[in-house]
């Protein structure tokens, strides 16, 4: 008898011995949708058992009076002002900061505190100081999402920064290669994956903030339009609201950022 | 005229602490314009600290080093590296353009005169992890030849290569030496290799003191198969071990 210690099964060899529904149901798009199924099934049950949980039923009749009412595009529109403002300042504070961070120890040393700082103020504690400095309009809520988002890229661009290799850094100034060129060419491609990072906690962080800001600006927008729902006691209507939210950032974090990142890395893509 | 000048260099790591190491030791020695010096020396007797030192990666202790043009502009230098040190998200072509002076038409013509030197013409826009090592290497030493450096040093560029395409890189670098004449350092362990290239050979020995500086007088080009070669290599090879003999830390160095 022969004993095979280890054989290697070809690709075509993995493909061949499983089925094409097998594969299917395997795949990556079943296992995500599976888990909206599971989802909706929980929120029926849950629904079904205690009745201060509106059902799905009720929850798309509001939607769909909101819908009818206009009040959601002209309210995602505010928010989305805010929201794009906010988020953007963030993450161009966030790059440069991170990036000076990463390369200067002294500017670490001063500004690794002021970070920590903000990492650690929650997003309802801005919202009610810029309500309190700003007043309603979009000033708060803008200011709301910046200062939630910016530490957090702050911090991963920083990180980044500091893993550079050391290799190309010296190659580089054994080169003399200006500082500028330096950051575009070497810096910012090597901490792409962390910017992308930052990024994706840009958007979370600053959605968050901008919806409590709205909630507590009363200055119109999606989180001033679920409060109103909330105070009016509609549980429905807030409900609506919150698969709204909830609809937002899924789409915004599969269709945007996994294009962005795929953008990105394609000099990865292009040596396999 | 001098291109290099070093003088009663010294490097200490960690020096004032428990662990403080004197890796070079009061060296002294001038290169000059169009000459190709080849460094040997056994493993860890400071010939990349001296590398690095030289292009300004590394500070020394004390003593000076001075890289002078004779253009009255500050002296540019090449660097080639044990590996290839490319930037993986950048073409070959740009990765060659990133330490350019400036991007300009010149600069692009020397990449591309340079690219074609070693080979690689066809190759430009390919990404770094599309090359084998080899070929990886030798955009390295492109790279270093294309920004016509008033000095170019190189750190055992060829050690990290089988022997087979080491010894055509070897006599590639020759050729491209012998038509631009750029003044060169080069650290090598391989004797064999440093009587081939050079005009002159720098033993430095552990402890980083230099041993012996061998003029190396033979016509060029150079093939292994000339017995003049071959008569020096061997000699060369004598003194090194006559070195060992002297001092005992580099009988188990080598
Ligand atoms: N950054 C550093 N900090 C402390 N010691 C160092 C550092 N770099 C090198 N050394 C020490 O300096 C000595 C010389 O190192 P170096 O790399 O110059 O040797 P080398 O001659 O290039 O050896 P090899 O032929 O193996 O490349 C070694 O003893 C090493 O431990
Ligand atoms: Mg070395």
């Amino acid at each position: 008898m022969t004993d095979t210690l280890t054989r290697r099964r070809s690709t075509e060899e993995i493909a061949r011995s499983r089925p094409a529904w097998q594969r299917r149901l395997t795949s990556d798009r079943a296992a995500r949708l599976t888990f909206y199924v599971v989802a909706f099934l929980f929120w029926i049950a849950l629904a079904g058992l205690f009745e201060r949980i509106p059902g799905p039923p009720s929850v798309v009749d509001s939607l769909v009076e909101e819908f009818r009412r206009g009040e959601v595009f002209g309210n995602f529109a505010d928010t989305f002002y805010r929201f794009g403002i906010g988020v953007a300042l963030s993450v161009g504070v966030g790059i440069l900061v991170g990036v000076v961070i990463g390369l200067s120890p002294m500017a670490r040393a001063f500004l690794e505190s002021p970070v920590l700082v903000g990492l650690s103020i929650p997003a309802i504690m801005w919202a009610f100081l810029t309500v309190m400095w700003f007043g309603f309009g979009h000033t708060s809520p803008i200011v709301t999402t910046f200062l939630t988002a910016v530490p957090f890229v702050i911090l991963n661009v920083a990180q980044g920064v500091q893993g550079v290799s050391r290799d190309l850094r010296d190659m580089s100034s054994s080169y003399g290669v200006p500082l500028g060129r330096r950051v575009r060419e070497l810096v910012l491609p090597a901490v792409a994956g962390y910017v992308v990072a930052g990024l994706r906690f840009a958007v979370i962080m600053g959605w968050n903030g901008v919806l409590l800001a709205e909630w507590f600006g009363g200055s119109g927008g999606a989180g001033y339009r679920a409060r109103f729902w909330y105070d009016a006691n509609q549980f429905a209507g807030f409900a609506a609201w919150v698969v709204l939210f909830v609809g937002v950032i899924i789409i915004l974090d599969q269709l945007l950022l996994e294009r962005l990142s795929r953008r990105m890395f394609r000099w990865r893509d292009a040596t396999h | 005229m001098a291109v290099l000048t070093v003088n009663d260099l010294c490097k200490t790591f960690g020096a004032g602490t428990a662990r403080s190491n004197r890796v070079l030791d009061h060296i002294s020695f001038d290169v000059r314009g169009q000459t190709f010096v080849s460094v040997v020396g056994p493993s860890g007797c400071g010939k990349s600290t001296l590398l690095n030192i030289i292009s300004g990666v590394e500070t020394h202790t004390s003593g000076d080093v001075s890289v002078t043009s004779d253009e009255g502009r500050p002296a540019r230098l090449g660097y080639v590296f044990q590996d290839p040190r490319l930037l993986p998200w950048r073409t070959v072509r740009k990765n060659m353009l990133y330490v350019q002076d400036k991007d300009d038409d010149q600069a692009r013509r020397r990449v591309s005169t340079y690219l074609d030197m070693v080979g690689l013409g066809q190759h430009g826009d390919f990404f770094p992890g599309q090359l084998s090592g080899g070929m990886q290497q030798r955009v390295g030493i492109a790279r270093a030849f294309a920004v016509e450096p008033d000095l170019l040093i190189m750190d055992e560029p060829f050690s990290h290569l089988d022997a087979i395409t080491a010894r055509g890189l070897r006599a590639q670098l020759q050729d491209i030496w012998a038509q631009s004449r750029k003044t060169v350092v080069f650290v090598t362990h391989d004797v064999v290799e440093a009587v081939e290239l050079s005009d002159r050979i720098i033993v430095l020995q552990p402890g980083g003191r230099i041993f012996e500086d061998i003029p190396i007088d033979l016509p060029r080009p150079r093939r292994q198969s000339d017995p003049a070669v071959a008569t020096l290599q061997a000699e060369v090879l004598a003194r090194l071990e006559k070195m060992k003999a002297i001092t005992p830390q580099a009988a188990t160095a080598v």
